[in-house]
């Protein structure tokens, strides 16, 4: 079968060169696992019986990650032979698709990779954007199955369909015009809707929107602008592209939750479904005063999200602007704004947080204050260093030669080419801060007990750990997913950002 | 083809939804909101409360601030992580309500009342003289008479004036381990805390080499003098350290069982109370670290010393349960006993005389006043005179509680020789100071005690203990295990593991939701009891809107319902009125009522 006139490093570069196939097996794998965690959950120990639906779920996956794992075979056949994938492996990609209806959000990434032979930006964007708003409308509408629905569901979902029709457009059409050199004209009306529909907080759809417009203005002169640039590597790596997947879905599910979920399911106590296992209409069962997990999850992405962009945004504000600052000027300014960072940097973060809480009381803007002001020092530092770096560069010379104004210097020509750095290392930390905001509030430090905030849940669930283990898992699971995301994304920013793998 | 196929597929999806839609129910349908009463304007904004409370009772809070909600307030809560803070917190004033508990580790309902309730009490916020008139109404009443006057101060209490709005009455609840423990030796009382002298090994010849491990969260000792402390640091280890004139059975009542008195009796007119005591113990004291007989009897001398100092407020710096001995009027030595059988016992026309030798081997031949000579093997008794300043039964509760274990003169008088008005916290070092027995350099320790255990040293890891050598040798009270240690473990979850590796033997405290836990370990039995334990609301009484309108008390009163409390605790929690509900039925019962609730709130808001 194989083309002996190739060598075995050949055969080794076309595989590893190919992103379909890291992808694929990728995609089988996990699927494959998942598979079996559903298999084992389906599995009653009592009577040694199965729960039907579980079980349906978990042998949809394995169906999935046997054909997925096929297509990897057939892919790797392809690639040996003629160093490509053969269309008639591409066309399985269609039936691939079909995974999208199990939420399995692998294979179905995987699938729209290997329809398209030549994949843009612009379409990847456009996949991760229909996939997000699918996903929300999918977990939205397990409300349907609740004794009652909040007052704006039937708006909320209603406005979930139409993005998603508009996205789904959107997706056909930038997959038959965005890799013309020269994109017709309407595809700016299409940049319009697609930054319209992302208020629900698909930022998926925004950057597509941008990208386009961008390419519009552009008119194939350059070869392409900075943004499709880092969409295009970071899509080069499936973690980094399902973690940012996860942020934008939970950002966008906080968001539509004003409309879809009612926040008094989440906060009011009902004494007759005290710690309910999970079924329908409670799909993550209740907690020890009858509220429902999943609405408090649901809630909880909002105060995490909030607090953890927050309380990373603050200190990479105030931090990079000393930093900066201290870099530029150096001397006496820099000796003075990093020593006293110094101390500040001195007092261990998590301490400076509980004592700020301890003095000034328990409420969501003293926590994200408390967080905020312990990471300065480190974003001050980081910045410092890349100003001081890029500040010895020869067009910055050219700029004070010019007779440019410090201010000018700093900020126009400075501290563009020194945010890269500060954009991975907040991704990284945000991960640090949506643990550290539960941490507090398992401590009793964060927000108030009753509010659904994942570390409260899962302080509440702790005590139930042994005899309704649900209360405390899936809390858990929930800031797990969070943090990886966000630890991924900052992986593959890093790899994105970084001028010298070009 | 295959996009066609979708925008089918979508559109097919999109009318489901909607033909779906026409019988979903929104929470509009659910919650109607009710229509506003004709007539009259009302401020439907919720009122502003505040509510303190400690993070070890969060679920209380947030049930009470659910309720509260629910009715029409707007809750801040205000909650600290341990007494301390959120007793500050209240001494400061920063409540309108405050989570508050209270046992009655006496087991009278006098206590329960008193320090609480009454205007200058230990711990009273209140000052009500219709509220002091029944209260000290009741105290001079017996059993019989009491339940009607305390009905009266409950119904002033609760629904009248609405002071406080209660919650709950608990389970007392312990765990241990079957497995190395005899269940039987185990007991658990409504107010008296654990004898240790009791508890046995499942293997006898453990008793001897084997510790038994128990458990505490606190490891800052208050005092180890009796009298000097009242809290949950040293109930227990005082209550087992000192031995005291009576005690109290598991159901609250008053025996000399395992007590210094082999029998007790109430004189005619109820004022006067006679102890007979017994001759064989000894204080122990420690000795290299180890238990040792200090040779000198528990005597009469000893009694009168340690109750006078009891109701002295004076007697020491830091005094704090002199309230519960105000009774006292007086202790002295009864060495004639022609004496005793001149008097009469209370409701019977036997002599004290004969109800004071009820059941004793050898009858009274003479009574001594050195303690060195009794023997009552040989008729050789000492007997002790209570007198109260007016009848009141109940003081015997009191004398059951741990403030009134016996110390001994000898070594107290000899340790404590500083002026206690000029008591430098610095300089002087009282009898009891947990220092002295705390290890490290200030290690000295100097205690004298007349209970079936002595300390012998501490650090913040463990306590360890040592079977009094002297205490009731030979009878059925001497203490069984040779060495007892307290492991200082501050969470429960940890404790609860602890009991589950074995590596301590008893846990005191097992929380309502961990009952489950308890029950599905085979090696673990679950002990319970309804104990003297209740949880109420305290309303603020100084410069706070709850402080001035009654109005706004009752509608918080009326908000609370006790049912969903209940249904939370899964019924291991008890319906209360107020503190006395455990010790006295009254009959009164609190109703969630969320239309009077309102009512009140209305009425609130109106006067504002």
């Amino acid at each position: 079968m194989t083309n002996p006139t190739i060598s075995k490093q050949e055969v080794r570069f076309r595989l590893k060169s190919n992103q379909e196939y890291s992808q694929a097996s990728f995609a089988g794998i996990v699927s494959l696992a998942l598979g079996f965690v559903l298999l084992l959950n389906s599995y009653v120990p009592g009577d040694g019986s199965f729960k039907p639906a579980v079980l349906i779920a978990s042998i949809a996956y394995f169906a999935f990650a046997l054909l997925e794992l096929a297509v990897w075979a057939l892919i790797r056949n392809d690639l040996i032979r003629s160093g490509a994938i053969r269309r008639s492996t591409r066309m399985l990609g269609y039936v691939l698709l079909l995974s999208i209806l199990t939420a399995n959000v692998f294979v179905a990434t995987m699938a729209f990779q290997l329809i398209k032979q030549k994949k843009s930006a612009a379409y990847t964007l456009a996949v991760y954007s229909l996939l997000t708003t699918l996903l929300v409308f999918a977990v939205s509408a397990l409300n349907l199955f609740k004794p009652y629905v909040a007052n704006g569901f039937l708006i909320g979902m209603f406005l979930l369909i139409v993005a998603a029709i508009l996205q789904l457009a959107a997706l056909l059409l930038v997959a038959k015009h965005a890799d013309k050199a020269v994109m017709p004209r309407w595809m700016g009306l299409i940049a319009g809707i697609l930054i319209l529909t992302s208020v629900s907080g698909n930022l998926f759809a925004l950057f597509l929107g941008l990208l386009l417009i961008a390419k519009l203005r552009d008119k194939g002169y350059s070869s392409g602008s900075k943004l499709g640039e880092v969409v295009e590597r970071l899509s080069r790596s499936s973690t980094s592209m399902l973690g940012l997947l996860f942020i934008l879905f939970l950002l966008t599910l906080s968001i539509t939750s004003y409309l879809t979920f009612d926040y008094g399911l989440a906060i009011e106590n009902n004494y007759s479904l005290i710690l309910q296992s999970p079924e329908l209409a409670y799909p993550l069962g209740t907690d020890n005063f009858g509220r429902d997990l999943f609405s408090r999850i649901v809630f909880g992405a909002r105060i995490s999200l909030a607090v953890g962009l927050l309380s990373t945004l603050i200190p990479l504000l105030i931090g990079g602007v000393l930093g900066a600052v201290s870099g530029y000027y150096g001397r006496h300014t820099d000796n003075i704004i990093m020593r006293i960072l110094d101390i500040l940097y001195a007092i261990p973060g998590i301490l400076l947080a509980i004592a700020i809480i301890a003095a000034f009381g328990a409420s969501t803007v003293n926590l994200i204050l408390a967080l905020s002001v312990g990471a300065i020092p480190t974003y001050a530092r980081t910045m410092r260093a890349n100003v001081m770096l890029v500040s010895t560069l020869e067009y910055v010379q050219a700029a004070r030669a010019f007779g440019s104004s410090d201010r000018t210097i700093l900020f126009k020509h400075i501290v563009p080419n020194s945010i890269a750095p500060m954009i991975v290392k907040s991704t990284l930390t945000i991960g640090t801060v949506v643990i550290s905001t539960s941490s507090l509030s398992y401590l009793g430090l964060g927000v108030e007990p009753h509010i659904p905030e994942w570390g409260n849940i899962l302080k509440l669930g702790s005590a139930y750990l042994e005899t309704h283990a649900f209360t405390a898992v899936y809390p858990g699971l929930a800031i797990i997913a969070l943090v990886l995301s966000f630890n991924f994304l900052g992986d593959g920013l890093r790899d994105a950002l970084d001028p010298k793998l070009d | 083809m295959k996009n066609k196929g979708k925008f089918a597929a979508l559109v097919l999806l999109i009318f489901s939804i909607m033909l779906s839609a026409c019988q979903l129910t929104t929470k509009k349908d659910v919650k109607e909101s009710p229509a506003p009463t004709q007539g009259t304007v009302v401020d439907s904004n919720p009122v502003d409360i505040e509510l303190l409370g400690m993070s070890s009772n969060e679920a209380d809070l947030n049930i009470v601030r659910d309720q509260l909600t629910k009715n029409g307030f707007k809750v801040k809560l205000n909650i600290q992580a341990d007494y301390g803070s959120y007793k500050s917190q209240q001494d400061a004033g920063n409540f309108d309500i405050a989570l508050s508990s209270w046992t009655t580790v006496t087991g009278n309902p006098d206590y329960a009342v008193r320090s609480l309730f009454k205007t200058g009490g230990d711990y009273s916020i209140l000052a009500d003289p219709e509220i002091d008139k029944l209260i000290d109404a009741a105290g001079a009443q017996t059993p019989e008479q009491y339940t009607e006057t305390y009905k009266q101060f409950e119904q002033q209490l609760v629904f009248d004036k609405a002071y406080i709005a209660p919650l709950y009455n608990s389970l007392k609840a312990q765990a241990l381990n079957q497995d190395v423990l005899n269940k039987d030796s185990v007991r658990i009382s409504k107010s008296r805390s654990l004898p240790w002298e009791d508890v046995d090994f499942k293997d006898t010849s453990k008793r001897e080499k084997d510790a038994l491990v128990l458990q505490s969260t606190m490891p800052t000792l208050t005092s180890l003098d009796p009298i000097k402390g009242n809290d949950g640091s040293i109930n227990i280890i005082n209550t087992n350290m000192y031995a005291r004139l009576v005690n109290l059975t598991d159901d609250d009542k008053i025996t000399s069982e395992g007590s210094l008195s082999l029998n007790h009796a109430i004189a005619e007119g109820n004022s006067d109370y006679y102890f007979i005591l017994r001759d064989d113990i000894n204080f122990a004291q420690i000795k290299n670290k180890l238990a040792a007989d200090t040779g000198e009897r528990v005597g009469a001398d000893d009694v009168i010393f340690s109750l006078n100092r009891a109701k002295d407020k004076n007697s020491v710096p830091d005094h704090r349960t002199f309230t519960l001995h105000e009774h006292i009027k007086n202790v002295e030595l009864v060495t004639d006993a022609a004496a005793l059988e001149a008097v009469k016992l209370s409701g019977g026309s036997d002599t004290v005389k004969s109800a004071l030798e009820q059941g004793l081997g050898t009858k009274i031949s003479e009574l001594v006043s050195d303690k060195k000579q009794a023997n009552n093997k040989e008729g050789k008794y000492q007997v002790v005179k209570l007198t109260t300043t007016e009848p009141f039964p109940q003081v015997l509760n009191y004398l059951a509680h741990q403030s009134a274990g016996i110390v001994s003169k000898k070594q107290v008088e000899s340790i404590n020789t500083y002026d206690v008005a000029k008591f430098d916290v610095n300089k002087d070092i009282p009898y009891g100071d947990q220092n002295t027995v705390t290890e490290g350099n200030a290690y000295n320790n100097t205690l004298y005690t007349s209970g079936p255990y002595i300390l012998s040293s501490k650090n913040d890891y463990e306590a360890t203990f040592y079977k009094n050598p002297a205490y009731m040798t030979g009878t059925e009270n001497e203490p069984n295990i040779a060495n007892i240690k307290i492991r200082f473990i501050k969470d429960a979850d940890s404790s609860l593991s602890a009991l589950r590796s074995g590596e301590i033997h008893l846990y005191y405290g097992v929380s309502e939701t961990k009952f489950d836990v308890v029950k599905g370990d085979s090696k673990l039995a679950l002990q319970m009891v309804q104990s003297n334990a209740v949880s109420y609301l305290l309303f603020n009484t100084k410069n706070r809107p709850v402080a001035e309108s009654a109005d706004l008390r009752k509608a918080v009163l009326y908000s609370i319902n006790q049912d969903e409390i209940l249904a939370f605790y899964k019924g291991n929690k008890f319906k209360a009125f107020s503190t006395l509900s455990p010790i006295v039925n009254t009959g009164l019962e609190l109703k969630a009522d969320p239309a009077k609730a309102k009512e009140f709130l209305n009425a609130y808001k109106a006067s504002k």
